[in-house]
């Protein structure tokens, strides 16, 4: 009886692999037939071949890398700097009263308001240049990292910090060690979220006006009505921000060591 | 000396670093008139009531009462963890405000630094306070083997037993060399076997290091085995009852428990702690 229920639990469990693992390449099968078929207009909804043909010639030109290195250097140094504010302000608010007085209300005023909607404003400040992208990448991550960081900080263990006190501990290393190592589960959780915000930031950055960037080539295909480009542009962003997100999980995993 | 029931062959390095013994009979510990006020949604709950209570240099003092009483309160004032409301604590006839180093604690629960190794947790007050790194690390290493847990030196807190947590703290707090260690019912937490072997573990110690110690526990029997004293606090508002005076020859070990003395004793202390409960229940039944 149970061996019979096993054996068809574990032919159900096998079944889900192979679902899985011809899960996409169904799917590009079905989206190739119906592209090929006349039932869709071809040029807005290329086959899936035109979109990998698009994505080797991006590649060989040369463009691929420049867009790529132009992208990612906003992402990751818009990431950087405004990570690093939340961690410092979210430490500060979290752990003295009257700096969270300061600081607290204004933060939760500009927190709620996407991003996106600065890009008119950041336009007139920075103009095209390269700050104003900085400066949106970092204005997205900064206040979900400083929250992550603001609320980690005020649920350490009591006793940590008690313990800590009664050895002598100064304050320095109480706020770098004790309170950001004890804050350090939840601070992950508020970095892996910002990951993905900064993509999003850097997609209003870029559209905004670039000059290079997977999403400055988007827009340029879009306007040379060159939809595979397009295509083979967001996979390249969705690939991006998904292998991000998976290099952030496994890092923070290691992170936060001893779990 | 007594026999050292962990290491009889090892004579403990540290002990030679302890601050030598001041005067006998020399008070350490003043409590004088402490109240201690929290304000709860409730309304205001006065935890401690005018408390004075003296510790003489060296001596070993327990403070046994009801669950809620304020013995948590009364000992983290003593560690400067809490402010008075009124009167004052005095340790060395300096008043604690702020915690200070040569004041050790261990609390009820480890609370270990869980990002950091059994060695780098009892190394850590002595690197706080400045010691040089192998120092630091020399003094954790001794205290580790005077545990027994030199064998999970580099383990990580998660990694052991609720008992070998607790001797980790135990030693984390020793190692700042403290004149006075305040305990809050550090075995409550164990079972019954590892408790009897950590009293054992404390009492030997205790020969060792000379430290003035302050005990909370709810147990009575943990209370008389260790303690010179022991001070019976009443049910809330918190105050001190009665303050017993254990005359029972020392060294003792957990066989005591037979001995006769240690029997009218207990009997004495179960008597107030009953009428005294019976007292707090009939208070909580006028109130409902
Ligand atoms: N931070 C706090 N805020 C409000 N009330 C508190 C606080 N800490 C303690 N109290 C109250 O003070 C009283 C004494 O608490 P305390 O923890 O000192 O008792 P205790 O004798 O240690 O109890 P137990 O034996 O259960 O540990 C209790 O009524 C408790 O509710
Ligand atoms: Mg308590």
């Amino acid at each position: 009886m149970s061996g019979g229920g096993r054996s068809s639990a574990s032919a159900t469990a096998r079944l889900s692999v192979l679902v899985a693992v011809l899960s996409v390449p169904a799917f590009t099968g079905v989206w190739e037939l119906v592209a090929r078929s006349g039932i869709v207009n071809a040029v807005l909804f290329p086959p899936p071949s035109t979109v990998a043909v698009a994505i080797l010639e991006w590649i060989r030109s040369g463009q691929f890398f420049a867009d790529l290195t132009a992208s990612l250097s906003r992402v990751v140094a818009g990431f950087a700097i405004g990570a690093a504010g939340g961690i410092v302000l979210g430490v500060l608010t979290g752990r003295f009263r009257l700096v969270s007085s300061l600081l607290s209300p204004l933060f939760h005023i500009l927190r709620p308001i996407p991003p996106v909607a600065f890009v008119p404003i950041v336009i007139l400040w920075f103009g095209l240049s390269e700050t104003g992208k900085l400066f949106l990448v970092v204005w997205g991550v900064f206040f979900t990292v400083w929250l992550a960081t603001h609320i980690g900080v005020q649920k350490v263990d009591r006793g940590l910090i008690r313990a800590a006190q009664m050895l002598g501990t100064p304050q320095p290393q109480m706020l770098w060690e004790i309170v950001l190592l004890g804050a350090l589960p939840y601070i992950t959780v508020g970095l892996r979220t910002a990951v993905s915000i900064s993509f999003y930031t850097l997609v209003a950055a870029e559209l905004a006006g670039a000059f290079a960037g997977i999403v400055y080539r988007i827009e340029i295909a879009q306007q040379n009505m060159q939809t595979g480009q397009v295509m083979g542009g967001l996979a390249a962003l969705g690939l991006l921000s998904f292998v991000a997100d998976r290099a952030f999980a496994t890092l923070a995993e290691r992170a936060v060591w001893w779990r | 000396m007594t026999k050292s029931l962990l290491r009889p062959d090892q004579p403990l390095r540290l002990v030679d670093t302890f601050p030598p013994s001041a005067p006998a009979h020399q008070a350490i510990i003043r409590v004088e008139d402490l109240s201690i006020v929290f304000d709860a949604p409730s309304g205001q709950v006065i935890a401690v009531d005018r408390v004075s209570l003296t510790v003489v240099q060296g001596e070993f003092v327990s403070i046994v009462g009801p669950s809620g009483c304020g013995k948590s309160t009364l000992l983290n004032a003593m560690a400067g963890l809490e402010r008075p409301f009124e009167g004052q604590v005095l340790i060395a006839g300096e008043a604690m405000r702020v915690p200070r180093p040569e004041i050790g604690m261990v609390f009820q629960q480890p609370h270990l630094f869980p990002w950091k190794s059994v060695r780098r947790n009892i190394a850590h007050g002595p690197r706080a306070l400045g010691k040089p790194k192998a120092e630091a690390l020399r003094i954790a290493d001794e205290l580790i083997e005077m545990i027994g847990l030199t064998r999970f030196a580099s383990a990580y807190p998660h990694t052991l037993s609720g008992g070998m947590q607790q001797r980790v703290a135990i030693a984390r707090a020793l190692a700042n060399q403290p004149r006075v260690l305040l305990m809050d019912e550090p075995f409550g937490a164990l079972d019954a076997q590892t408790r009897a072997v950590m009293q054992d573990n404390l009492l030997e110690l205790r020969e060792r290091i000379n430290a003035t110690i302050v005990f909370v526990t709810h147990d009575i029997d943990e209370a008389i085995l260790l303690s010179d004293r022991v001070l019976i606090m009443s049910a809330g508002p918190g105050r001190i009852l009665r303050d017993l005076q254990v005359s029972l020859p020392r060294p003792r070990s957990s066989a005591i428990v037979a001995d006769a003395a240690y029997l009218a004793l207990k009997r004495d202390c179960l008597d107030l702690i009953r009428s005294e409960g019976r007292r707090a229940f009939e208070q909580m039944e006028v109130k409902a």
